[in-house]
């Protein structure tokens, strides 16, 4: 193997090189994974790719009975339609929800004082609460007759 | 005997304290109920209205099922079907996935040998939700190899009643999806045991059902893509193993050859760039374990530089090996439906025909809340535990979780891949937390609980007893955060859990169980009414129709009437053809004597149109006219131009303010004909759109080449016979005269002395006539 493998170094001349494997490649650490995929979870649920695809407004608007142009935050009636902006909305608030599930986590850390426990646990419930209910508001106003029924 | 009956009494008591007995009664309990509770919730439409076929490709695939049955496997396989696509002909057991027939039509055998007599009809309609409850055992078991038997129950009872997964398998939606998303979680809850034993039974296990899946849907090329690319990820890491080189040659090498077996794949798996990732991860890991088997007896010096050269050619020449085997034509490029995945603008621009179909669209977040709810919050926490505490297997549900939910951005009908690993992951997060925020009940109080509260609350308290051990393991924190904190987040997560059962129990009885071919209307009184006209107008064309006449209408409809109707079709929910189907659509939107020359092409004595303007009924054939324009343009851009069905503004408008050319093409005029004269109601004018909302602006017309033959009761189905080459139309003038006019004023112009030009000759009991006028010839019978 020996003899084999020094064969081209019979006639070649080996270069003083010093191949470092880069100081800043190294594998990810656990977090910035995770921040990677709950960013691309972010886009993703929030429609991007509907975005991208069918160049909807930000907002739209309507016009009232005076002829004012309002805005509309919300495309109503349509399950399979979307404005910029509401796909955000609601993909940050299942993002929020995600977080609190974390937080609440986060509390079960053995060194950790009492008060930080306790607001810990409450920042986390109350943002998985929040989110939950206020995309349930966001359900009711896109299809009127959610869970009416 | 007093002595036997003791020692049973002392067994049973035993048994009765046996933790691992309960935790398998427990289990087996939750995962019955999950199974019922899923069969149950998938009911509504069988209820509602009967046990009847859904929607358009079940239909097909229950006529296949029936033909399988009827004439036998082998006659099924060289059906070659000459009622679809006329004049081409289908050759159907070479273009479907025949697991589903197979799957139904062996149930149907075995019942029928323990003589239960049972039409093939109610199998295929029940075939889903008896599979929706395997499915959810089979994301239990992979679940409990990801993370603990206790996320595993969760995650059953998520799978069993989450609307993503309902919208697929309710009863009646007879399709490949129903069972195939089971064959998907069995495969990969066995690769999972593969990977974790390294057994070769294991991954010949995977492999089998990879056989199955491969069978039963396209969707297979998901499995062969991520497996891979698990091994891959593996191999980065630094995690090869001797288990994952068992695991994934033998899955590699047997599932290929079994893969290859199904008629409708193929070659498919050696020729196409979708499976180039599997033989490359074959390659390397073959390359990899060779350079670890040469490690043994190289220095550590020289293997380093034999490692680098050696990984350096290994890549260079799979690389070169696929793109020049591309080049050369022996391995296809990426389908198109494939291709719009990475590229997802593609399809839009390329490819009419795949972004025509609702599901192929980009998904929005309402759908994201409405098929997943709260699971849509709590997957990113369990992918999050899962990375924090990372392993082979954890390694695998995470990349499944990030492709999985990128698919299911790009296509809506792809959300139904990403609900088992939502499921997965939710299930993990709520066990986690659960685990850590019902440590501190007493064990009383939890019985107290579980005998209140149903089927999630079950999963709870098996979830404490799966891990009381681990809990005695961990360093007590002090007590002092008290019951009452964590019971109040305890009762909140419960009531989510909760409205997640309402949520889902309201989005399949409203949203999901419609069967689409019996359309139902509810007054203000709740009173309802049925509207069958769909199976009034397919049963009209089986009852008075010739045997042999074809029928044409646009594809949504061709399963329906091949199945129904039993009538021939020109195009069909198949989509094959791309040409064959432009062709149709340009008949549709061209006027009336263009679209009668394609007719007469293409040998149609019906033309079937849907018509929803009478009851409002938004999926007409009005408003997919446009599909319909964009994919005959696209194959004749000559003749059909999208831009010439706009109004000026750029609008799609059937109003009188409507472009000409739309307001005259066949599609048109066939929807509204005769809808001019009638009036829906008083406070509107006659000839009314309820679904677009307008008065129509071509009312009065005649239709020459076509007639009406049927219009179902509430015009939702409109029929027309295309008439047969009309008689030559007459000749008013004859040529001759021509000839006569030449000769005529010669003998006029003979001028004979003493004679009167133009004088009347004058015959007793006749008009006098002038010479000039010729005679009309007889009418001719316009045969020349």
């Amino acid at each position: 193997m020996e003899a084999l493998y020094r064969i081209p170094f019979n006639f070649l001349g080996c270069p003083n090189l010093k191949l470092k494997k880069p100081t800043w490649l190294r594998q990810p650490s656990p977090m910035l994974v995770f921040a990677a995929v709950l960013t691309s979870y972010f886009l993703v649920t929030g429609g991007i790719i509907y975005d991208v695809i069918v160049e909807p407004p930000s907002i739209g608007s309507t016009t009232d009975e005076r002829g004012n142009s309002k805005p509309v935050a919300f495309m109503p009636y349509r399950v399979n339609g979307q404005y910029i902006m509401e796909g955000l909305a609601a993909s940050f608030l299942f993002t929020l929800g995600g977080l609190g599930f974390v937080i609440l986590d986060q509390t079960n850390k053995p060194l950790m004082p009492k008060l930080n426990r306790i607001l810990l646990i409450c920042v986390g419930i109350a943002a998985v609460v929040i989110a939950f209910f206020t995309c349930r508001v966001f359900m009711r106003i896109k299809l009127p007759g959610y869970m009416q029924s | 005997m007093a002595d036997a009956d003791l020692v049973v009494r002392n067994d049973i008591r035993s048994a009765m304290w046996n933790p691992g007995g309960w935790k398998s009664l427990l289990s087996f309990f939750i995962l019955a109920l999950a199974w019922l509770a899923g069969f149950s919730a998938r009911l509504f439409a069988v209820i509602r209205f009967e046990s009847i076929i859904h929607e358009f490709d079940p239909w097909f695939n229950y006529r296949a099922t029936h033909y399988m049955v009827e004439n036998g496997f082998y006659n099924f396989l060289n059906w070659f079907d000459d009622r679809a696509w006329y004049p081409l002909g289908r050759i159907v057991g070479g273009t479907v996935y025949p697991g589903l027939m197979v799957t139904s039509g062996s149930i149907h055998w075995i019942l029928n040998l323990l003589h239960i007599p049972i039409h093939i009809r109610d199998i295929c309609v029940f075939l889903a939700p008896i599979f929706s409850g395997m499915t959810a055992t089979s994301v239990y078991l992979f679940t409990k190899e990801i993370w603990s038997p206790g996320a595993g129950l969760f995650a059953a009872c998520f799978i069993a009643i989450v609307p993503g997964y309902i919208s697929r398998s309710v009863a009646g939606s007879y399709d490949n999806e129903g069972i195939a998303i089971f064959a998907l979680m069995f495969t990969y809850y066995l690769w999972i045991k593969a990977v974790k034993t390294g057994q070769v039974f294991w991954s010949i296990c995977a492999a089998l059902s990879y056989f199955y899946m491969v069978s039963a849907w396209g969707g297979y090329v998901f499995i062969i893509n991520l497996i891979p690319l698990h091994v891959f990820v593996l191999l980065i890491m630094g995690r090869y193993s001797q288990r994952i080189y068992t695991a994934y040659s033998c899955f590699y090498i047997v599932g290929l050859i079994l893969s290859m077996q199904i008629p409708f794949v193929g070659f498919q798996p050696i020729r196409t760039s979708e499976h180039m990732a599997a033989a490359g991860v074959f390659a390397l890991i073959n390359a990899y374990a060779f350079l670890k088997y040469i490690q043994n007896f190289l220095t550590k010096s020289e293997f380093r530089y034999f490692f680098f050269a050696a990984v350096t050619i290994a890549a260079a020449v799979v690389f070169i090996a696929v793109v020049g085997l591309t080049w050369a034509g022996y391995i296809a490029p990426w389908s198109g439906r494939f291709y719009s995945l990475w590229d997802t603008g593609y399809a839009k621009i390329h490819i009419p025909i795949i972004a025509s179909v609702s599901e192929h669209q980009p998904t929005t977040w309402v759908s994201f809340f409405f098929d997943l709810h709260i699971l849509v919050c709590a997957f990113p926490v369990g992918a999050w535990y899962c990375i924090k505490n990372v392993n082979d297997e954890r390694v695998f549900v995470v990349l499944y979780a990030i492709f999985a939910s990128y698919f299911a951005g790009v296509m809506v009908r792809l959300m139904l891949t990403l609900t088992p690993v939502v499921c997965v992951l939710a299930a993990i997060a709520f066990s986690k937390t659960f685990e850590s925020y019902l440590k501190d009940d007493s064990p009383k109080q939890n019985q107290k609980n579980a005998d209140e509260k149903g089927d999630n609350k079950n999963d709870r308290l098996y979830d404490k007893v799966g891990n009381k051990k681990i809990r005695d393991e961990k360093p007590k924190d002090e007590e002092g955060l008290g019951i009452n904190v964590k019971s109040i987040i305890v009762v909140a997560l419960l009531m989510m859990l909760m409205l997640f059962a309402v949520h889902c129990t309201w989005v399949t009885s409203s949203a999901y169980s419609s069967p689409s071919i019996v359309l139902a209307s509810y007054g203000q009184g709740g009173s309802r009414t049925i509207l069958d006209d769909f199976r009034e107008a397919y049963y009209w064309l089986r009852q008075n129709t010739d045997d042999k006449a074809r029928v044409m209408s646009w594809w949504d409809y061709g399963y329906q009437i091949a199945g129904m109707g039993n009538r021939t079709t020109l195009v069909d929910n198949n989509t094959w053809n791309n040409s064959h189907i432009a062709l149709v659509g340009k008949a549709m939107s061209s006027n009336e004597s263009a679209a009668y020359e394609i007719m007469r092409a293409l040998d149609v004595n019906y033309v079937l149109v849907i018509f929803g303007g009478v009851i409002g009924y938004s999926g007409d054939d009005i408003n997919k006219f446009l599909w319909m324009v964009r994919i005959a343009e696209g194959e004749h851009p000559r003749d059909i131009r999208e831009v010439d069905y706009f109004t000026p503004q750029g609008e799609f408008r059937v109003d009188a303010a409507g472009s000409k050319i739309l307001l005259n093409c066949l599609m048109y005029k066939l929807s509204y004909y005769r809808f001019g004269q009638m009036q829906l109601d008083f406070r509107s004018p006659a000839g009314f759109d309820r679904t677009r909302g307008v008065e129509i602006g071509n009312k009065n017309f005649e239709l020459t080449h076509v007639e009406e033959a049927y219009t179902t009761e509430h015009w939702l189905v409109r029929i027309y016979k295309v008439k047969d080459l009309e008689n030559r139309s007459e000749i008013k003038k004859p040529h001759k005269p021509v000839k006569k006019s030449k000769r005529k004023p010669k003998r006029q112009t003979v001028r004979k002395p003493g004679v009167i030009k133009h004088s009347p000759k004058i015959v007793k009991g006749k008009k006098v006539k002038s010479p000039k006028t010729t005679k009309t010839p007889p009418k001719t019978g316009g045969k020349k």
